[in-house]
């Protein structure tokens, strides 16, 4: 071993390009990102089988509208707050642990803070809104939130509610990590996400809960693309590995 | 542009007119090929072991301990020796002074590519 061995030759141009292929070198060393999509796309698909065995019909009085008084509606509730609230938290804890002790044995340091704070700040979120959501006296009537008045069954309405589950659970941390591994690829994964979960699809998959297994078609896709991300996402981290220890 | 000396020996580049030519404000200390490729994976890393810097940079044990010295008494580097396990293992991390060396050998380096480029164009 010489000192020959390090990509810093002579000319300005070349220390400087020497100097950016030890940063991608490093970079591809601290990239774990395939981790959390293994675990949100778990998690996410966790929740096909939470809704099936949580999935209750009742019987409550119409919120309001046309119906004649002492009409009944039949209302149908799937999913647990509990299970998305520590899943969620679980996942972020496993990320966190997964790359803190991963980077103490390769030796290199990682600046996981801001991704395990942006999660925690997720699950708070994602537990506001799910006790937010159960303390509703029956869906169908306009809602309250933090002084934000939100019209039954708007569009608006189903964006906020939308976005306050998976993506803001899962997308916008997934955001911040793409900003700590300076990765584009991760970034235009994550905003991919959020397009499925933002994207008001009519075709009548999305929504309230219609069977016991609605949630299947609710949760699959994101969970696939999370689960299909996390492989692609691991392929990469392995080819770019040889590369960097080369 | 036509081959470039190196830093020290762009001496067809004029003098920059703020007034001192950028390769004579490249300090040797962290100007040492070796020592700007340890800064730059420190500063990247953030907290490199040194395994990792010697695997990383390809030198042996003797030779990254020597440079690592140097920076260490020219305080751009914090050498934290500790234990996992039972394992000894050394860590290092940039000082402020360090970054902030890092970031002007960065930019005078684009200052000089800047100046041989105007100069090879004139």
């Amino acid at each position: 071993m010489t000192d020959a061995s390090v990509p810093l030759p002579g000319t300005p141009r070349e220390v400087l390009s020497g100097l950016g292929e030890l940063t991608r070198r490093v970079r591809a060393v601290q990239r774990d990102a395939w981790i959390p999509l293994l675990l949100f796309g778990l998690v996410t698909l966790g929740g096909v089988l939470v809704g099936r065995l949580t999935f209750q019909q009742t019987v409550v009085p119409c919120p309001g509208g046309p119906a004649a008084p002492g009409d009944t509606c039949t209302v149908m509730r799937q999913g647990s707050s509990v299970y998305w609230t520590t899943a969620t938290l679980a996942a972020y804890a496993a990320t966190a642990w997964w790359y803190l002790h991963r980077a103490r044995r390769r030796g290199v340091g990682t600046p996981v803070r801001p991704y395990v704070l942006a999660g925690a700040a997720a699950v708070a979120a994602l537990a506001v809104t799910t006790w937010w959501g159960a303390s509703q006296p029956a869906p169908g009537a306009d809602l309250d939130l933090w002084g934000l008045h939100l019209a039954a069954d708007t569009r608006g309405t189903r964006l906020v509610q939308q976005f306050l589950g998976g993506a803001a659970a899962v997308g916008v941390p997934l955001l911040v990590l793409a900003r700590i591994d300076r990765s584009r690829a991760l970034a235009l994964f994550a905003l991919g996400y959020l397009l499925i979960e933002l994207t008001p699809v009519t075709f009548g998959w999305w929504g309230a809960a219609a069977g016991p297994w609605s949630a299947l078609s609710r949760h699959g896709v994101p969970a696939l693309y999370l689960l299909t991300g996390a492989l692609l996402f691991a392929l990469a981290n392995r080819r770019a590995r040889p590369q960097a220890a080369a | 542009m036509s081959p470039a000396g190196t830093a020290g020996n762009a001496g067809n580049a004029v003098d920059d007119a703020a007034g001192q030519h950028p390769a004579k404000a490249l300090d040797d200390t962290v100007h040492q090929r070796i020592r700007l490729g340890i800064l730059a994976v420190a500063h990247q890393a953030r907290r490199a072991e040194f395994g990792f810097l010697r695997t990383t940079l390809d030198l042996t044990a003797g030779n990254l301990g020597q440079h690592l010295t140097v920076l260490e008494k020219a305080a751009l580097i914090a050498v934290e020796k500790g234990y996992e396990g039972r394992r000894p293992r050394t860590w290092i991390t940039l000082t402020p002074a360090g970054e902030r060396a890092l970031r002007d050998e960065v930019a005078q380096l684009k200052r000089l590519i800047h100046q041989i480029e105007t100069a090879d164009a004139t």
